[in-house]
């Protein structure tokens, strides 16, 4: 029993630390901003695609192969620094208020942009760099052998997870961050810059995403369609935990993974459609996710 | 009025004569419609079809094109889905200085566009239709499918398998989730049951097509110690699951099988032992592309070009052209110098036989191809960085094709231990 209880939570966990990153981004964008951005999964690809060429550039200039674990965070920081305000100034502030199909539009017309500009810049073959999973090696856990990697993502994911709360909660642009969400005029008229908290939340999220998919590079590299495939299951453990919900996010990722892991065992056929299924039974008992909470309707 | 309407009638038929008489004259290129994949997760399969495309019509057009006139293609991208692919075959199929097509890759499209050929009379090769599911009615008159199908390609993997490895008993298979991934599941262990009757499958996993992540895959397939794993993911996804299965043993614990590996020897670090091979006959390093002139240019000129070797879409597609060139060449030569039509060269595509880069294929009277298969298993080389393919077999392509008409599936149950020992074996194809 055991021995097949430790495997599935092991690789529920694996499996939820890598969705973690990215849905815990979107789910932070939106409740700061308030847009649902459908170009999050987007971030995810260009981070997965810069650490690889990174870390490629670190393999060909024999520099110390343990240089490539914080070239996948610096990859992150880079996208976010890139991307983060430019794209929060250009257009997403043009979203604010705006319907949601407005917004879903706009953010998926950058999705297709940015889907075609990883094209152009990376090509359509895939990219990879193993180092960091090859540095760390194996261990065998109930008779399976695992990737230290993959334990290293889960220790990463808690980390990130705590970080996020004490950020939010016990510094001074956390708070800002909170006065914002919690009502965004009143913030305003209290003098809080509330574009400077919209630029370093969308950051924060970007580099959440990018983040993620810089921590997938080594087991999965960066390929073509990788950001639909993300922005997908993020949204559904986004919306499983309460858009808006950092632990919310944690826990949905966890619930999704094992899911996963338990139809991947027991139900082969049901694997792709399980995080949906989780979803709609979750929306339909509590339609604002776990975490969520009914909004006020201001007339 | 009356005076009028005879001047149109007039006109128009003196128009259609005129239509009739240019298109047996020589047109000044021969449009070729291209069908593949150029962005999205198939591109890494689709991309060295186009990339061998462009480079076969530039060596012909360098001779002189065919019968003195030159090739150009038009492309279209598989990624926009089935609708807009058949939009866009209809487009490029009605312009008559389009005079062949070369689609699709994937057999989904295959299948949508093999009706639509016969509608719009549009000599077709599917350069890289493998799903058994198609031409099933032998009736298809302007479809043809040179390239050989599922059937012979996953039963050659069981007959290898077998021969080097006569005491597994226990299989796994993790394909991709969609038609060509099932498809591949049902002939391998209908062949594998029916070559070997004792054998058992222990897991059966269909992961997501694009998908990134294989780990849980992977646990359970180690957890459920088979004997075998059989694969036949592609592209991005099987340099994923070679990155990741690797470094977790399962290359060492099981016999791997990776009916689609030859694509990712020169980016996945495959280790030695791996039963790999083409999807056919279609392997750049075989003995008799070696001993092909043609085939030693092209691949120099593909590497030079892209920088790497051409994987076997890049054959396949580099064949489908070499096959439409030689029955411009039977037509023109039956007709003594006059351009044919299109019904004209889908006659001379009918029953042909046609030498290839890196063999023959034969095509049956129900539009089918008959290609050998090649299959091996990864070796060092002290030649290049990559593994080649060692150990090589070559099985007939006749002998793995169920024949015209019959139900291929049934047929592949019918195979016995006496059929696996009367083929050639392992390491035979030297």
């Amino acid at each position: 029993m055991l021995d097949t209880l430790i495997p599935l939570a092991v690789d529920g966990l694996a499996s939820a630390a890598l969705i973690f990153f990215v849905a815990v981004g979107l789910t932070l964008v939106f409740s700061v901003l308030r847009v649902l951005n459908v170009a999050h999964g987007s971030f995810y690809a260009i981070g997965a695609y810069v650490a690889a060429s990174i870390g490629l550039w670190i393999a060909s200039a024999s520099l110390n192969p343990w240089l490539s674990f914080p070239a996948l965070v610096f990859s992150a920081a880079i996208v976010a620094v890139l991307f983060g305000p430019l794209v929060e100034r250009c257009l997403m502030r043009w979203t604010y208020g705006k319907s949601e199909a407005i917004q879903i539009l706009v953010t998926f017309g950058l999705f297709l942009i940015l889907e075609d500009l990883q094209r152009i810049v990376f090509g359509v073959r895939s990219l990879a760099e193993d180092t960091p999973m090859q540095l760390l090696g194996s261990t065998q856990i109930g008779g399976v052998v695992y990737l230290n990697y993959q334990l290293l993502l889960i220790a990463l994911a808690v980390i990130v997870v705590l970080r996020l709360r004490i950020l939010l909660t016990r510094t001074r642009i956390g708070r800002l961050v909170t006065a914002v969400v919690a009502d965004r005029e009143m913030a305003q008229s209290i003098g809080i810059n509330t574009n400077r908290v919209f630029i370093l939340s969308f950051s924060l999220g970007v580099f959440l995403a990018a983040l993620g998919g810089a921590l997938a590079t080594p087991t999965a590299g960066a390929a073509p369609g990788l950001g639909a495939e993300t922005m997908v299951l993020a949204f559904a453990v986004a919306a499983i935990g309460g858009l808006g919900q950092i632990e919310g996010a944690a826990l949905a990722a966890i619930i999704v993974g094992l899911a996963r892991v338990l139809a991947i065992y027991f139900a082969p056929s049901l694997d792709a459609v399980a995080p949906y299924i989780v979803m709609l039974v979750v929306l339909l008992v509590r339609p604002y996710g776990l975490f969520g909470q009914a909004a006020t309707r201001r007339i | 009025m009356i005076r009028s309407a005879w001047m149109a009638a007039l006109a128009v038929s003196f128009g259609t004569l005129a239509g009739f008489a240019f298109a047996q004259e020589k047109p000044a290129a021969l449009g070729l419609g291209v069908l593949t994949f150029t962005s999205g997760p198939a591109a890494a399969y689709g991309m060295p079809g186009k990339n061998a495309a462009e480079l076969m019509i530039d060596m012909i057009n360098a001779r002189g094109g065919i019968g003195g006139v030159p090739l150009k293609a038009s492309y279209v991208d598989e990624a926009q889905g089935t609708q807009g692919v058949i939009a866009e075959y209809r487009r490029l199929a009605e312009d008559k200085g389009n005079q062949v097509m070369i689609a699709a890759l994937s057999s989904a499209n295959c299948l949508a566009l093999a009706p639509l050929a016969e509608q719009m009379q549009a000599p077709t090769i599917g350069w890289n239709c493998d799903t058994h599911q198609l031409l099933l009615d032998g009736k298809s008159k302007y479809y043809f499918r040179p390239n050989g199908n599922t059937i012979p390609e996953f039963v050659a993997y069981a007959l290898y398998l077998l021969q080097r490895k006569p005491d597994v008993k226990r299989i796994a298979i993790v394909n991709p989730d969609y038609a060509f991934g099932h498809d591949a599941a049902l002939i391998f262990k209908t062949a594998m049951k029916a070559l070997k009757p004792d054998v058992e499958v222990v897991a059966e996993l269909f992961p997501k097509l694009g998908s990134a992540n294989f780990q849980t895959e992977i646990s359970k397939l180690s957890a459920s110690r088979p004997d075998v794993v059989f694969s036949n993911l592609w592209g991005a996804d099987l340099e994923n699951f070679v990155r990741q299965a690797q470094p977790r043993g399962l290359f060492t614990s099981s016999q791997v099988v990776l009916a689609l590996g030859e694509t990712v020897l020169q980016r996945a670090n495959l280790p030695e032992g791996v039963i790999v091979g083409v999807l056919g006959d279609g392997w750049w390093m075989s003995p008799d592309a070696k001993a092909n002139a043609v085939t030693k240019a092209f691949v120099e000129a593909y590497e030079k070009r892209y920088g790497e070797y051409p994987v076997f879409p890049a054959i396949k597609m580099a064949n489908a052209i070499i096959y439409m060139k030689a029955a411009y060449e039977a037509a023109l030569k039956k007709s003594d110098g006059k351009w044919p039509s299109r019904d004209e060269l889908a006659d001379a595509m009918r029953g042909s036989t046609v030498k290839t880069l890196t063999g023959t294929t034969v095509t049956r009277k129900d539009n089918d191809g008959l290609v050998d298969q090649v299959v091996g298993v990864t070796a060092k080389s002290p030649d290049y960085k990559f593994p080649v393919i060692g150990g090589m077999v070559r099985y007939k392509g006749d002998t793995l094709m169920p024949p015209q008409g019959e139900d291929a599936i049934k047929w592949v149950g019918t195979l016995s231990p006496a059929f696996l020992a009367a083929q050639p074996k392992p390491g035979s194809y030297q």
